[in-house]
């Protein structure tokens, strides 16, 4: 998702350089001096912008459902498309009143989508590869983001049901918004031309 | 020392030097202009009875309060708010004052569970002031002077925003659309999340040209000074959001009037607590807060929860986050500095009772020497 926001960005005129980005450093400026961009782990984008330590952030809406960031959402950038979806072997049938078991790297978009069906699930947080859990039995099925279904098909298993599609949004810190509105504006224009002539 | 007792819990804190100098000056910074504008200080109880802040937060916001029960079974909660316990006060102790009643404090507030992430306290103290039965333009426009004015005495006016906006704007356009509440209150986060492209396909969906769709996609970004208010009005077909947008003009024009164009700013896109507020609503932002620092606006149903109903409009400042600002910044009006205390010495401790007595009597500040000091 790095890379291409980065391009996206440059396509609206904030330019990172190449040794900057080959640098080990978290923090670096852009060419034009105008912004600062730091990189995080996309779960702390939301908590860096929530905090306002940074104004804007790119983040996919995953992270921001799992979270329940409080941060606005003006732009949708188009990239990093993908599907929270729960997953199960194939041909796997559930037992009609037993208690479903779900691995996950989102307990709480994982609960709410099971809580709303009215299914008692008990929620396994994992931080990775969680297509492991149902193969090993530790989970009857999985909630994870779904790109293209490749690692699933390989693990054996296939997706069920859908739960949110995803997309890469800016984000921005509520007071950021308010007291640097003219440079907010600027970068959610600036970024949305450039989206809608990818489209 | 076992470590349940030495650990604090989460969200909690201890202040204490500079800065709780600070924010005891901030506080009474805050007091004395209300004081200046007649506003009587009142103090509610920290605990109460759950159902009065669920009546007077609205469930959700009330649900995060420290909850337990009486002797007698009955819910109790630390006080959440300070707005929901003055408007019961002026229904019940002051329904024979005269009206409007004017009231204003400086309390500790507390949530079990806060907001977002950035808000990790749970306890907080809010300074605001009430204005209870007087309905109009005059009373709001008294309240965000006042707001104004606490602002400016704070050193903060550089760099404050407050933003009005007002409920009938999102209201009247809900209306217009025919919403259900399940719509509504998708199009109000939609609004709220400030997702353009969110509402463009949500109101696709509904597959509803024409003006009140054009103006709901485009209320997320119609924030301005004076001609945000034009760009709306130019879409909008409903009495009611053309009513609210007439009260902003009107209050838009006694800002200019005022000399504050440079601190507020009409923000359409401010669609937050709805279901609480009833016409004007504001919020004020601070450089150097990741968050608001306080908010208010007009809430005429409340009042109506305790027997009586009057209109009311009023706002509270976050003093933490307020205090926290200045502490950076250096700026605080009297930053909260103390003159040295002068050391009392001597060698009998009556010699030095006395030297310090007098001393304090000249209004001097003491540190006495004890023994071995």
């Amino acid at each position: 998702m790095q890379a291409e926001a980065l391009e996206l960005l440059m396509g609206a005129g904030v330019r990172v350089s190449a040794e900057a980005l080959a640098s080990r450093r978290l923090a670096v400026e852009d060419e034009g001096g105008g912004y600062r961009f730091i990189f995080v782990k996309p779960a702390d984008v939301p908590v860096y912008v929530e905090h306002g330590i940074a104004d804007c952030g790119v983040v996919g809406r995953d992270v921001l459902l799992e979270t329940e960031a409080d941060v606005l959402q003006p732009l949708d950038l188009q990239i990093a498309r993908c599907r929270l979806a729960v997953a199960a072997p194939e041909g796997a049938r559930r037992a009609p009143s037993g208690m479903l078991h779900v691995a996950t790297k989102y307990p709480r978009v994982a609960a709410a989508h099971f809580g709303a069906r009215g299914v008692p699930v008990e929620i396994i947080g994992l931080s990775g590869s969680v297509e492991l859990a149902p193969v090993l039995g530790l989970a009857d099925c999985i909630v994870d983001l779904v790109e293209t279904g490749r690692t699933l098909a390989e693990n054996g298993l296939v997706v069920v049901e859908t739960i949110a599609e995803s997309t890469a949004r800016l984000v921005v810190n509520r007071a950021s918004y308010q007291l640097k509105a003219s440079a907010v504006a600027e970068l959610v224009n600036a970024l949305s031309e450039v989206v809608k002539r990818g489209c | 020392m076992p470590e349940s007792l030495s650990k604090i819990p989460g969200g909690m804190r201890y202040h204490f030097g500079r800065e709780a100098r600070l924010r005891r000056a901030v506080e009474g910074a805050a007091l004395a202009v209300f004081d200046g504008w007649g506003y009587e200080e009142i103090a509610t109880p920290a605990v109460d009875y759950y159902a009065l802040f669920e009546r007077g937060m609205g469930r959700d916001e009330a649900s995060r309060a420290f909850r337990f029960t009486d002797a007698d079974g009955r819910l109790l909660a630390l006080r959440p708010d300070v707005t929901s316990s003055v408007a019961r006060a002026a229904a019940t102790l002051f329904a024979a004052a005269a009206r409007p009643l004017r009231f204003c404090y400086a309390e500790s507030v507390f949530r079990q569970r806060p907001r977002s992430h950035a808000e990790w306290k749970r306890q907080g103290r809010q300074v605001g002031c009430e204005l209870i039965g007087a309905g109009g333009p005059a009373p709001d426009l008294e309240v965000l002077a006042i707001a104004a004015e606490v602002l400016e005495r704070l050193g903060l006016r550089a760099r404050c925003r407050v933003t009005v906006n007002h409920v009938g704007v999102f209201n009247g356009l809900a209306g217009q659309l025919g919403l259900d509440d399940e719509a509504r209150e998708q199009l109000r986060r939609l609004v709220d999340a400030r997702d353009a492209g969110g509402l463009e396909d949500l109101l696709a969906r509904r597959a509803e040209g024409g003006p009140p769709s054009a103006l709901a996609a485009r209320l997320s970004r119609l924030s301005g000074k004076r001609e945000a208010l034009a760009a709306a009005r130019a879409l909008v077909s409903n009495e009611r959001t053309s009513a609210a947008l007439a009260a902003l003009e009107q209050v838009w024009e006694t800002v200019e009037a005022l000399g504050l164009a440079d601190l507020f700013e009409v923000d359409l896109g401010d669609v937050a607590g709805l279901d609480y507020y009833t016409g004007l609503i504001f919020k004020i932002y601070v450089g150097g807060a990741g968050s608001r620092v306080g908010g208010g606006g007009r809430y005429d149903e409340l009042t109506a929860n305790f027997g009586r109903r009057e209109p009311a409009v009023g706002f509270v400042l976050d003093l933490d986050a307020i205090t926290e600002v200045l502490a950076r910044a250096d700026s605080a009006p009297e930053n909260g500095e103390t003159t040295p205390a002068a050391a009392v010495e001597g060698e009998s401790l009556s010699g030095r009772l006395l030297e310090a007595k007098g001393r304090r009597a000249r209004g001097e500040r003491v540190r006495l020497a004890l023994r071995g000091e």
